[in-house]
This record gives C-alpha cells, sequence and structure tokens, in this order.
C-alpha cells in the first residue's frame, strides 16, 4: 500500500505524501514514506472509527427511534451524545467470556478479520480533501476484494463459535456472500466500462469532468447513478445483501438465530463484530458513493469534499436504518433465488447493455 | 398446604431456611466492583478511586438489557421498552437475544420448578459485571402462585436480584423507576451481596442418596446437571 | 358434516342443549353405553375403559362430534375418571360427554388419541397432573412438570412438601453430533426456552437438516404456574375471579374472565343483568383489539427482525386500548373486573368523558388499520415469506382441536360469539371472519379484520350504552356472599377467546370451593399443530408459523 509505488493520474497528491513534504519526513527517504504512510493511515482510520462510534451506539439508535416514534437516548450530554463514551467504556470492560468449545485461534481471529478487511478498503477511496492513502490502478477490485474478506471472518466466527446457531448464521453469510458478490463486482464493471478504469481517483474524475444535463444555472454533473441509474439500484440492492442489512439480514435473523454468528462473542471482541458491521456499512457507502455518486464532489470549494464524501456515505447509512425499520427479512431460499436468478442475470444485462451503449458512443 | 412455618422436619437433604437466609447475606463487602489493580495499590489511591468513579458512571448510564420474556410482566416489559415509556431514553433500551452481550436481566414473571435451571444458565451466560432487576410480584415470592405445588417463591432463590419492583404486574413507569433506581445504585458503586441460592444447579452424581436420588438414579445420567426443588424449604 | 340432526335455536343456560336425538345417541353406542350421567351443559354417556376409540370413532364419523374440545381427569375418592367434552364445529351448542371412569388401582383407559389428534397432549397431561394412564398413546410422558417429577400434584395423594429433582440435560456439549440416528447427517437444535421468538419460555427441540425443519417438537411447562391447582383452592364468589387475568396475559384478561364468569353463572344459576352484559361484550372486544394487536406487532417482530416500526405502531395502539380499559376496570392488564352476576362498576364517571375518548379511538382506528395493511399485509417480501407457508389443512386443524383466528384462518367458520351465544353479541350486529388461506397470511389477515368487527361490536355496545336509561343501570345481580352449588354438578362451558375455546369445566363437591376445576385452553390445543405446520419447511418459516399461531404460554401451561 506504499503510495510512493503507485503513480497517481488524479491531479490531487495522495495523502501520505503530502503529509511527507509538510513534516518533512521525505527526506528520510523509504523509512519516512513508510511513516508518513502510518501517520496518513492513522488519520483514515479514526476519522472511519469515529464514524462508526457515532452510528453504532448513538445515530442507529437515534434513527431508528425516530422511525418508531420514540425518542431514545436524551440523558448524557446534548441528544444523549455521551452514550458512545459510556457504551464503548462499559463494553470494553467487560468480562470477556470464551465458550469451552470455541476453536482458538479462529475465534479469536475473526473479529480482528472482519474489522480489518472493512478498514482496509478505506486505503483505496478518495475521501475529498486530499484524503486518500493510495489510488492505484486496480483499486475498485481492490475494494471488493477486501470487502470479500468479511465473508472468512464471518464462517470463521460462525463455525469457531461451538454454538449451532452461530453456524447456521456463519453459513447463511457465506451463502449470501457468494450469491451476491458476482453480481455486485459485475454491476461495478459497466461503471467501469463508463470511466475506462478501475482506478478509484479516475472514475470520481470521470464523473466530475462531464456533465449530463447543462441547465445553465444548474449542470447536473454526470454521476454514475444518473447516467445509469438501473445499475445503481443493482449495486445497491447487491449491497445491503453484501453487508447484510434488512432485507437481506438473514446471518443475523435476530428472531431466528438469537445473533447469528455473533451469539457468542462479548465484550470486546463482540464491539469488534458490531463495529466491524457497521465498517462494512460504511465501506459499501463509500463505495457506492465513489463509482455512483461522484464521489467527493460537491458544491462548494474542493476543500469541503470531505463533508459532501461523508454526507453521501451517512445517506447509505440511513437508508440501512431506514430499511431496517419497515422491511421485512425474505427467507434465505428466497435471498438465493433472488441473487442467483434474478440480480445475477439483470447485472449480466446491464454490463452487456452499458458495454454496448459505451461501444457505439465510442 | 399452609407454608406459615418453615417446615424443618421434612428435609435433612437441604439446609434449614434459617441458614439460608444467613448464607444469603453473605460475608464482607461485595466486591463485583473492586479491581485487580485497586487490590495492588491497597486502599483507595485517587487516581484509582477516579477511574472506579468513571467506570461506575459508565456502567449506570449504559446498559443492554436481555431480551428474556417469561410471564405476564414481558408485556408490560414490552411496552416499557415500546413507544410511550421508552426506556431507551435512560440508555438501558437495547434488548439482546444473547446473554453474552447484556448486561442487565429483568426477570418478567413467575420462575417454575422446570424453568429455574435454565434462568440459571442464562444468567450464568452473562459476562460480568451484571445486573438484575426482579419485574413484579412472582419474583419476590411467588405472588398470587406462591402456594403453587411447581412454584419458586422468588427467583432470590435462584439468582442474586439488585432491584425488585412490586407490582403485578408493576406498571411501566414503575419498571422506569426500577431501572433508574439500579442505575443511581452503581452510580454510587453500590450492588447487591451477591447470593447464595438454596437452589444450585449441582451435578447429579454429587447429590446426597438420600431416598429420591435412589429412585432417580436409573433415569438420570451421573454428569447430567439437576437442581434440587423443594417446596416446602424455600422460605 | 352434521348427520341428519336439526340444530335448534335454543340454547337456554338452565337446560342441557342437545341438538341431536338422545335416542339416536343411546342407539348408536348400544351396549357399550354402561350408564347415563347429565351435566349442565350437554347429556354424558360413561363407558368402559376398553371402548373409547370405538365409541369416539362412531361419534365423530356417524353422529357428526368432530370437535373433541376438551380432556378433563379427575380423581374421586374410589375412582379415576376421564371426560371428553365432545362438540360439533357445525354447532357447538351440540355438546356430549364421554366418561370414562377406571378404578383407582389400575388406572388405565384407553387413549382416544388415534381418533382425535389433539388427544395426545390432552391425555399427557391427564396423565402428569392426575396419574390415568392411556393405553395405545404414542408417548405418554410428561407433559407439564420435569420428566423426573415425583408423583401426580392433582391427585388426592400428593404431597406437595417433598423435595423434587429437576434436570438440566440441554448442558451438554452443545454442538456435539448429537443425531437421532446414525445413517442421517441432521442437526439437533433447542430453540428456547430463552429464545427471543419462541414469545415467552417455550422450548421448540427442532431437528434440523440444512435449513430445513425435520422435525418439530414442542416442549411446554416452563411456566407451568399451576393455575388450577390455584383455582381449586380458592373460593367460588371472588377469589377465583383474579386468576383467569393471568391465563391470557395479553391483555386478554376481560375474555378470559367471562370464560369463568359463564361457567360460574351457569353452575349457580345467575342471571346477568343486560346492561352489565352490554358493558362485558364492550370490556371484551377491547380486550380483542389489543390482543390481535400484540399478536401483529410480535409477528412483524418475528418476520421483520427486532423492534421495528411495525411492533412499535402496535404498541402505540396498546396504549390506547389500555389507557381505555384502565380507565373501564382501574388496571391496565390484570383487571379482575368481572364479578360473578356482573361486573364490579359501573362506567367511569365522568361518562361522557369515556364515551368521548373511546368513540375517538374507534374513529382512528380505520387509518390506522389502513396503515397495518400498508405497511405489512401489502409488503411484498411480507407476502412471499408468508403466502403458502405454515399451511394447515381445515380437516387437520379440527383434528388438532383448533380454535379462534388459526382455524378460521384455515376456512373453517367457527366462532362461538355467534353458534353458541352469550353476552350480547346475538343482538349486534357484526361478523365472523374466515379465510381460505390456511396459511399464515391468512391468520394475520384474519386476526386484522377481527380487530375491524371488534370496532363494530364495541361501536354498537357504546350507542347502547349512552342511551341506557340511567334507572335500569344494574351492574351486578344478587348473588349470595357464599357460592355453594349442589354436589355433583358438573360443567363445561366456553367462550371465544381472542385466541380461541376458553373452556372451564367445573365440577362442585358441595363446598364453596371447585371440586375439579379444569382448564381448556385454546392456544394449548393450537400449539399441537406446529408439528403439522412447519414439517419440511425452513427455520424462517417455523418461526413464522410459530408466530403466526399466537400463543401465550401462560395459557399454554396454565
Amino acid at each position: 500500500m506504499n503510495a510512493a509505488t503507485t503513480t497517481p493520474i488524479q491531479s490531487d497528491v495522495l495523502l501520505p505524501e503530502r503529509l511527507g513534504d509538510l513534516t518533512g519526513l521525505n527526506e528520510f527517504g523509504l523509512a519516512g514514506e513508510l511513516l508518513s504512510t502510518l501517520i496518513g493511515a492513522v488519520i483514515v482510520g479514526s476519522l472511519i472509527l469515529t464514524m462508526t462510534a457515532v452510528a453504532g451506539p448513538w445515530a442507529k439508535r437515534k434513527i431508528t427511534a425516530s422511525f418508531t416514534d420514540r425518542i431514545s437516548i436524551n440523558q448524557i450530554g446534548p441528544a444523549g451524545i455521551g452514550i458512545i463514551i459510556a457504551d464503548a467504556v462499559r463494553m470494553l470492560s467487560k468480562e470477556n467470556i470464551i465458550p469451552e468449545n470455541a476453536d482458538r485461534p479462529a475465534y479469536d481471529l475473526a473479529p480482528i478479520v472482519i474489522v480489518g478487511s472493512a478498514l482496509l478498503g478505506f486505503a483505496v477511496i478518495p475521501m475529498g480533501s486530499g484524503i486518500q492513502l493510495a489510488d492505484p490502478e486496480v483499486g475498485l477490485a481492490f475494494a471488493f476484494a477486501v470487502a470479500g474478506i468479511a465473508s472468512i471472518g464471518l464462517v470463521m466466527a460462525g463455525y469457531a463459535s461451538g454454538n449451532k446457531y452461530s453456524l447456521l448464521g456463519g453459513l447463511r453469510a457465506v451463502a449470501q456472500n457468494v450469491a451476491y458478490e458476482i453480481p455486485l463486482v459485475v454491476t461495478g464493471m459497466s461503471v467501469v466500462l463508463f470511466a475506462g478504469s478501475l482506478q478509484m481517483g479516475a472514475i470520481v474524475d470521470a464523473q466530475n469532468t462531464q456533465t449530463l444535463v447543462d441547465l445553465g444555472v444548474v449542470s447536473i454533473p454526470a454521476w454514475y447513478a444518473l447516467v445509469n441509474p438501473f445499475a445503481f439500484v443493482l449495486f445497491l440492492i447487491a449491497n445491503f445483501a453484501e453487508v447484510g442489512r434488512n432485507p437481506f439480514d438473514m446471518p443475523e435473523a435476530p428472531a431466528e438465530l438469537v445473533a447469528g454468528y455473533q451469539t457468542e462473542y462479548s465484550s470486546v471482541y463482540f464491539v469488534l463484530v458490531y463495529l466491524g458491521e457497521f465498517l462494512h456499512i460504511f465501506l459499501g457507502g463509500a463505495i457506492i458513493s465513489t463509482i455512483f455518486l461522484g464521489g467527493p464532489a460537491g458544491p462548494g470549494p474542493a476543500a469541503l469534499g470531505i463533508v459532501w464524501f461523508t454526507l453521501k456515505i451517512w445517506g447509505v447509512f440511513f437508508l440501512t436504518q431506514w430499511l431496517r425499520s419497515a422491511v421485512p427479512r425474505v427467507r434465505i431460499d428466497q435471498l438465493i433465488e433472488i441473487g442467483w436468478k434474478g440480480l445475477l442475470v439483470l447485472s449480466f444485462a446491464n454490463l452487456g447493455l452499458t458495454a454496448a451503449i459505451v461501444g457505439v458512443i465510442a | 398446604m399452609s407454608s406459615d412455618e418453615p417446615q424443618q422436619t421434612i428435609h435433612d437433604s437441604t439446609a434449614p431456611s434459617t441458614d439460608t437466609r444467613e448464607a444469603r447475606i453473605g460475608e464482607g463487602v461485595d466486591d463485583r466492583f473492586n479491581s485487580r489493580l485497586r487490590e495492588a495499590f491497597g486502599a483507595s489511591p485517587f487516581i484509582l478511586t477516579k477511574f472506579d468513579e468513571f467506570m461506575n458512571w459508565v456502567r449506570g448510564n449504559s446498559m443492554f438489557m436481555l431480551q428474556f420474556g417469561i410471564a405476564c410482566c414481558s408485556i408490560e416489559m414490552m411496552h416499557t421498552y415500546a413507544i410511550k415509556h421508552d426506556l431507551d431514553r435512560f440508555g438501558a433500551g437495547v434488548p439482546r437475544a444473547s446473554p453474552r452481550q447484556a448486561d442487565v436481566m429483568i426477570v418478567p414473571g413467575t420462575i417454575v420448578s422446570k424453568f429455574g435451571p435454565r434462568m440459571k444458565r442464562v444468567y450464568d451466560q452473562m459476562p460480568e459485571p451484571k445486573f438484575v432487576v426482579g419485574m413484579g410480584s412472582c419474583t419476590i415470592s411467588g405472588g398470587p402462585f406462591q402456594e403453587g405445588y411447581n412454584v419458586v417463591k422468588g427467583a432470590e432463590e435462584i439468582i442474586p436480584i439488585d432491584i425488585h419492583v412490586p407490582g403485578c404486574p408493576p406498571r411501566p413507569e414503575a419498571l422506569i423507576y426500577g431501572v433508574l433506581k439500579l442505575q443511581e445504585r452503581i452510580k454510587n458503586g453500590e450492588s447487591s451481596a451477591v447470593v447464595v441460592k438454596p437452589y444450585e444447579l449441582e451435578e447429579f452424581g454429587d447429590l446426597p442418596k438420600d431416598e429420591l436420588v435412589q429412585k432417580l438414579a436409573d433415569q438420570i445420567d451421573e454428569d447430567d446437571l439437576v437442581m434440587r426443588y423443594n417446596w416446602a424449604d424455600s422460605p | 358434516m352434521s348427520t341428519g340432526t336439526e340444530p335448534e335455536v335454543e340454547s337456554e343456560l338452565t337446560q342441557p342443549a342437545s341438538g341431536t336425538d338422545e335416542a339416536e345417541l343411546e342407539a348408536l353406542l348400544g351396549d357399550r353405553a354402561i350408564a347415563r350421567e347429565e351435566h349442565l351443559n350437554a347429556p354424558g354417556f360413561v363407558i368402559n375403559p376398553n371402548d373409547v376409540q370405538a365409541v369416539l370413532s362412531d361419534l365423530r364419523n356417524e353422529a357428526g362430534y368432530d370437535h373433541l374440545s376438551c380432556v378433563t381427569a379427575q380423581q374421586y375418592e374410589d375412582r379415576y375418571e376421564s371426560i371428553y367434552h365432545l362438540k360439533k364445529f357445525a354447532d357447538p351448542t351440540d355438546e356430549l360427554s364421554i366418561v370414562v371412569p377406571t378404578t383407582s388401582e389400575n388406572p388405565v383407559s384407553q387413549s382416544a388419541e388415534p381418533v382425535f389428534r389433539t388427544a395426545d397432549w390432552h391425555e399427557r397431561e391427564a396423565y402428569d397432573l392426575i396419574g390415568v394412564e392411556y393405553e395405545g398413546h404414542p408417548d405418554l410422558r410428561r407433559i407439564l412438570l420435569p420428566e423426573t417429577w415425583q408423583g401426580h400434584p392433582l391427585s388426592k395423594d400428593y404431597d406437595q412438601e417433598k423435595p423434587q429433582l429437576v434436570t438440566l440435560t440441554e448442558h451438554q456439549n452443545p454442538i456435539q453430533p448429537d443425531h437421532r440416528d446414525a445413517e442421517s447427517d441432521t442437526m439437533f437444535l433447542n430453540i428456547g426456552p430463552h429464545h427471543p421468538a419462541t414469545h415467552g419460555v417455550l422450548h421448540v427441540e427442532t431437528v434440523l437438516d440444512g435449513e430445513t425443519v425435520a422435525d418439530v417438537e414442542p416442549d411446554i411447562g416452563y411456566l407451568h404456574r399451576c393455575e388450577e391447582q390455584m383455582c381449586q383452592s380458592g373460593t367460588y364468589r371472588h377469589q377465583i375471579m383474579p386468576y383467569p387475568d393471568r391465563w391470557d396475559y395479553v391483555s386478554a384478561g376481560l375474555l378470559n374472565e367471562w370464560a369463568y364468569a359463564r361457567a360460574i353463572e351457569d353452575l349457580a344459576d345467575v342471571e346477568v343483568p343486560e346492561y352489565a352484559q352490554v358493558i362485558r361484550t364492550m370490556g371484551a372486544e377491547l380486550c380483542r383489539i389489543a390482543s390481535h394487536m400484540l399478536a401483529l406487532g410480535t409477528f412483524a417482530l418475528d418476520v421483520y427482525g427486532e423492534f421495528t416500526a411495525t411492533f412499535m405502531y402496535t404498541f402505540r395502539d396498546r396504549e390506547v386500548i389500555q389507557d381505555l380499559l384502565e380507565d373501564l376496570t382501574g388496571q391496565r392488564m390484570m383487571f379482575n373486573y368481572f364479578r360473578v352476576g356482573g361486573v364490579a362498576w359501573d362506567l367511569p364517571e365522568p361518562r361522557e368523558e369515556f364515551f368521548a375518548q373511546a368513540r375517538d379511538f374507534l374513529n382512528e382506528l380505520p387509518a390506522k388499520v389502513a396503515e397495518y395493511h400498508d405497511l405489512i399485509t401489502g409488503n411484498e417480501i411480507f407476502q412471499t415469506r408468508c403466502i403458502d407457508t405454515g399451511v394447515l389443512e381445515p380437516d387437520v386443524a379440527k383434528s388438532y382441536g383448533c380454535t379462534g383466528p388459526v382455524v378460521r384462518g384455515s376456512g373453517v367458520d367457527y366462532d362461538l360469539r355467534r353458534d353458541d351465544p352469550y353476552g350480547y353479541y346475538d343482538q349486534l350486529d357484526w361478523d365472523v371472519i374466515t379465510r381460505d388461506g390456511c396459511d399464515n397470511y391468512a391468520r394475520v389477515l384474519c386476526r386484522m379484520e377481527e380487530v375491524e368487527e371488534s370496532a363494530k361490536i364495541i361501536e354498537q355496545c357504546l350507542d347502547l350504552l349512552e342511551e341506557w336509561p340511567e334507572d335500569e343501570r344494574d351492574v351486578q345481580a344478587n348473588v349470595p356472599r357464599t357460592l355453594k352449588p349442589d354436589a355433583d354438578t358438573e360443567i363445561y362451558r366456553a367462550v371465544e377467546g381472542a385466541k380461541g375455546e376458553l373452556g372451564i369445566y367445573i365440577r362442585s363437591d358441595g363446598t364453596d370451593k371447585p371440586g375439579r376445576f379444569k382448564i381448556r385452553s385454546p392456544c394449548f390445543s393450537n400449539l399441537q399443530a406446529l408439528a403439522e405446520m412447519s414439517e419440511g419447511e425452513y427455520i424462517p418459516d417455523l418461526i413464522a408459523s410459530l408466530g403466526s399461531l399466537d400463543i401465550v404460554l401462560g395459557e399454554v401451561d396454565r
């Protein structure tokens, strides 16, 4: 992930390089570059983890509450925001129970794999305001690949817990991810056809340099969600299945499988698993924003990019919570059926159509 | 079938009820909150005191409840979570189905002999520090069903309870009051003495070989966990 | 279904209702009937313990008694007795009791299970609590009490003060390969007793083949609170009435109280003032709405996931009803409002305010129901989840003794409020809802439409109450302070509870307490059908089917 090895087409300078220039670390050669990359990674990681911390204990409850006519936490701090600290510290300070039948070290590794895979994905996301750790040529493929690692984490958690509910949850997670990974990637490919590149920066640039409709006062940019709304919807659906949210929250399915693969996790491990879930929602949101919603683009100066980008991610997050409150979950066999017979076919159709159109225009 | 007096004559196998009561109060201060660090540092150094206070504040302000429904009271408990009363306002409204992720167990209903061991098991599955709110008369004494042949006279026979909320069933307001009281106690660093229970899960093989055990010997495996239920024995 | 019998309109409470000609029955039974008994609700035939299957199958096939409502077992000084309470789905006023006495020394009687599937659990319960053994029963184990329990608690020689041992075999390594047989690679899964989808403390022993349910066996008794013992040790006049509230505790209290009130009023020959009947009818229907709302909410919980909007909205509406009921009765859930011969008190003052609030609720209800249809039943995912899952064929439902919305969702037109009228129902204008779907969806729709019918009933009751002349507002009949019905009078009376037919059997023994008090719980019978509905389906469908049965463990276990 060393940023120095790639040559970005994007106009922006990558975050580690800027940090290197800023601190003068670049002068120390490879070690300096490594250090500045690390600092950049810490900054991005903190940013993402802060967002998850706000989302997990607080925003999720507040959003759900507003859908169900409730108030939810309001006692500690303004609008109960202090619950973030309380919840986090309390969960971390609890007794960590490791079941007798747990298959270690898989049991211990699973939460780390779940969290790690999501965090890795953020390395290639251009978040605007010059915050991007790396911009490799195969950025999009990389993001899909690391997000896919999460399935391994889920199945590890599922079977290593020594609990039948966990096992069922883990197996469901895998069946689901396998079924939806392909439509996800294939739909993503249609964007690549438009942009002509797998590089995240290039995809963002391609969306923002062209204009779809120019109305004089307002010009609508050629974000791929507007250019190809069909692909956008397909991608959104596949993404919900990929991150395991309603209506596809089979791996957890609280009413059926207690808590699915996370049934046996307590304390720190549970925090990690819980965090991982939100990280994956945000990673999904980040990928959607980047390849369909113009990434960090928005009105105002370019320095505001990170704000727009965050807003877009939270928009996706909000949508997941909305669906969670309002939509029933499908059955596992129906889910697989929708995946293989519906989405897969549609995504290939979309790819073919896009290829034809792009070919004609070109 | 009156239970006005403890009937000490008929059961040699379990301890008489007076012992039970003494054992329940226990000796010394409960150390559920004490950390190893604190033991190492002795008395109460400033930093650790502040840290303890912070931890108590944290535990008192945020709790995940166990999604645990038993009987009538569970309906009022659901009402307490739901729209009008909204227990989540106090940071205590996230029901988790898995005991591994819960801090507080609200026991909402009558405990009968068959369910006793299961409840004990669920309680044991929760990670420390854990707290229990007994909801309703049945968890206090067996309530209206106390005279029943199958009813455990109060959940405290099996697990320790921090707060009792009386009522049959308690109104949601009462439950909220109970939860707030619990939070207050946790914030002040108080908790109930850990109970020594008259009903305890044991391996069948470990039981004294009385008449009942002999009779059941061919039905129950040596390693099976059992709980002795004695209607007359409990106070 | 009925065989040449003319159902009569009469169902006067004092005389036994009998649609079938008793002479015909006598001819049918021949010399298998060794004696006659008269129960207040039905004629009774005493038969030999060996003839149970033959007699019951003749009665079902020839005389049309296709509903085994309840099996009551009891111990007398000199004998054990099992009573099979038979009815017809076509005409529930046409009742018949088959009494099977057995000796004290050898309490063995033939099982009715091959004729009526519902007898399975009923007889297990009789064995568990009384100690009557049933020959030919496929699986005569304890059902409510732990397997290792000593003695039969409702028999005469039971000593409550002896210690007992309760096992916890579930403690075994939960993932050990516990296949039912050597070849199969199925997985055994304990769902419950503590599980978010069991609506209480039900334990469902499930064998899974992948995600498919291969075998289901509900294990009940985790909330067996000895309700029958409690009622048997209370006096008729006041001490029993608080307990029915706690059978079906989902705010269906008044419906349950009515079951006891109806039985004791018929037993003690008490006439209830009309005004009180109207109040009862109104209160009971409010309870029904509250109960159906909860059923809807928890079903949504099962199908949607945790604490969704639908669930919260149903609770919002329940709060309104509970406020109304609190105004009326003084309590949110455990009302204890009915009295033998009437109700505790009149409507709350100022009456106008109560009427206004009730009418407000009724006026808002259609919009809310429309919202639910929008949110739930109109949702396509919900439809794919629920249509054609958990199928319960009408014949199967009948054989399991299912009642209430469960059987009406299977297209059987059976509602005691209309078919065996009590209260003020027969003078009001409302419809019985039936659905032919036989699936989860049909049952949900059935409940939602019943909510609207209940609203109609309440509206009419409100009109009546508002216009009721002030000097005729008797809320209670004149009932003696101590009720002592004649010894050995027996009655079985049922009302339409929120979940179905809620029946009470009382045998008086000349004192002011019942000699035997038996509760026929609708959920107990309905739950039996779970295996039939969910085998071969997926786990989510098992959960949804369980939700659509709308069981309340307090009533299943009693």
